[in-house]
């Protein structure tokens, strides 16, 4: 059978539009995952080698505190809140290639050289807030600690049914990037990570952990919460 | 007779382009469906009038957020490299020029309006695209440039802040990346409409390239579905 070239168009045309329409509202096809794959991890080393330490978060004039509008989230089905009397006392463990172990208080954080940041939030899902975040600089705690050089990545856990992210070591030393007890003037509430949490305009907002228990210095990557669910482990802005 | 019309290279950027703007278009309306509105938290936004509207699903791609993030990050490579090369190409070839606007442009522009109106009997003397044709051509890529401008201001807001303070923030940029989408798109359709509609035998020059000029729309003084079939009265005065 021959086909002359009006049907050659008629066909192709139709197969690609039905290609077309058949991966709509997909995830598309399944042999691009490693082309997708690779791409990520080419963008990482791309937005690795662009991020500066001089680049800061700042606010737009004019903007207003978001506030009560901050949506909050957990993983948990219920707010995490910190029980003294089942858990004990809360602290914050710093820990893994460091000199000096360091387990702090909460009132221990807040003697500690505090920080105001008023900076932008920038969620994964495409909307910013202004916030005002109040702790201590992970720079002061890595010093206090005595990071080792070949710690190239830390670890953020909390109580949050497990909830972690994995960071890369420049991203946490940037100067905007807290441990953050207060928010907008007072101290941070159960809804937003009490009693302490990581906050930085460095990272998109689920790669900042809440509710903290342990910052671990590692020589490696540990994956994270949602990085291990799909979302990129770098999440960097 | 039949001419080359588009060499290889544009006609190959052509399709790569379209399938890579597509699965932009299509991956980044499932990420603006995220988070539906342009307002910054406890803010509201004065210019975009469907505020929490959610594009329908079915004109996304990539299926959930990540997937959607997964697709545009790696296509938009492809869009990026594509449209330079088929830019330096143009320029290299001397194609810009067909599509650079000449002096007189608004004046041929008109012209061509007022004879796709009946106001005007005969299609104006074109060279390779009428005035219409070359202005969008001319102005998609400046387009293009503003949406890839837009999209690494709101990529990298806090990195290459001052690109995003060009634009006004990361809300304003993420806004001007939407709207710069949806001129690529509207753009996108009206041609698509004008080759169907007009020039239905520029497909075929899109493809292998030839193209008779006897079939021109100048040639069959053409008006959208008017006069889709070749000027047979032509051809036959010829043979006479």
């Amino acid at each position: 059978m021959t086909i002359d070239r009006r049907r050659f168009i008629t066909i192709t045309g139709s197969a690609v539009s039905a290609a077309i329409l058949a991966s709509c509202n997909s995830r598309g096809p399944k042999a691009a995952e490693k082309l997708l794959k690779y791409a990520e991890r080419k963008n990482e080393s791309l937005e690795r080698s662009l991020f500066r330490h001089t680049a800061m978060d700042e606010t737009i004039s004019g903007s207003r505190l978001a506030g009560n509008a901050l949506p909050s989230y957990f993983v948990s089905r219920t707010v995490p809140v910190w029980s003294e009397e089942t858990m004990g006392p809360w602290s914050l463990e710093i820990g893994g290639m460091v000199d000096r172990p360091l387990k702090l208080s909460l009132q221990n954080l807040i003697d500690l050289p505090r920080v105001h940041h008023r900076v932008n939030h920038y969620c994964v899902e495409g909307w910013t807030a202004v916030e005002q975040w109040t702790g201590v600089s992970m720079r002061e705690l890595a010093r206090l600690v005595g990071a080792h050089r070949e710690a190239r990545y830390v670890d953020f856990e909390s109580f949050d049914d497990g909830y972690h992210e994995s960071w890369d070591i420049e991203s946490a030393m940037h100067p905007q990037t807290v441990i953050a007890y207060g928010l907008d003037g007072h101290m941070l509430g159960p809804a937003h990570g009490a009693p302490a949490r990581l906050y930085s305009p460095v990272k998109l907002g689920y790669k900042n952990t809440k509710y903290l228990t342990r910052i671990m210095f590692l020589p490696q990557k540990n994956g994270g919460y949602w990085s291990d669910r799909g979302y990129e482990w770098y999440g960097g802005v | 007779m039949t001419a080359k019309r588009h060499h290889w290279i544009v006609r190959l950027t052509h399709w790569i382009n379209f399938v890579a703007l597509t699965i932009m278009v299509g991956s980044g309306l499932r990420i603006f469906n995220a988070y539906p509105r342009f307002a910054r938290r406890g803010e509201t936004f004065c210019c975009y009038p469907w505020e929490g509207t959610p594009i329908p699903p079915k004109l996304t791609f990539g299926g959930w957020l990540g997937g959607a993030r997964h697709w545009h990050f790696a296509m938009m490579w492809v869009l990026v490299v594509n449209g330079l090369v088929y830019l330096g190409f143009i320029y290299l070839h001397g194609e810009w020029r067909d599509l650079v606007p000449r002096r007189g442009y608004l004046r041929d522009a008109w012209e061509m309006i007022r004879f796709y109106l009946f106001v005007r009997r005969d299609h104006p003397v074109q060279g390779k695209h009428n005035a219409l044709q070359r202005g969008t051509y001319f102005v998609f890529p400046w387009v293009g440039l503003l949406a890839v401008l837009t999209g690494i201001a709101i990529w990298k807001p806090v990195q290459l802040a001052p690109l995003a303070d060009l634009f006004g923030g990361y809300v304003w940029a993420r806004y001007w990346h939407f709207v710069s989408m949806m001129l690529l798109v509207l753009l996108s359709f009206v041609h698509i409409f004008m080759v169907f509609a007009v020039d239905p035998y520029s497909i075929r020059s899109m493809i292998t390239g030839g193209y008779n000029p006897d079939n021109s729309p100048e040639a069959r003084n053409a008006r959208p579905f008017w006069h889709i079939l070749p000027n047979r009265s032509r051809k036959s005065e010829a043979e006479s």
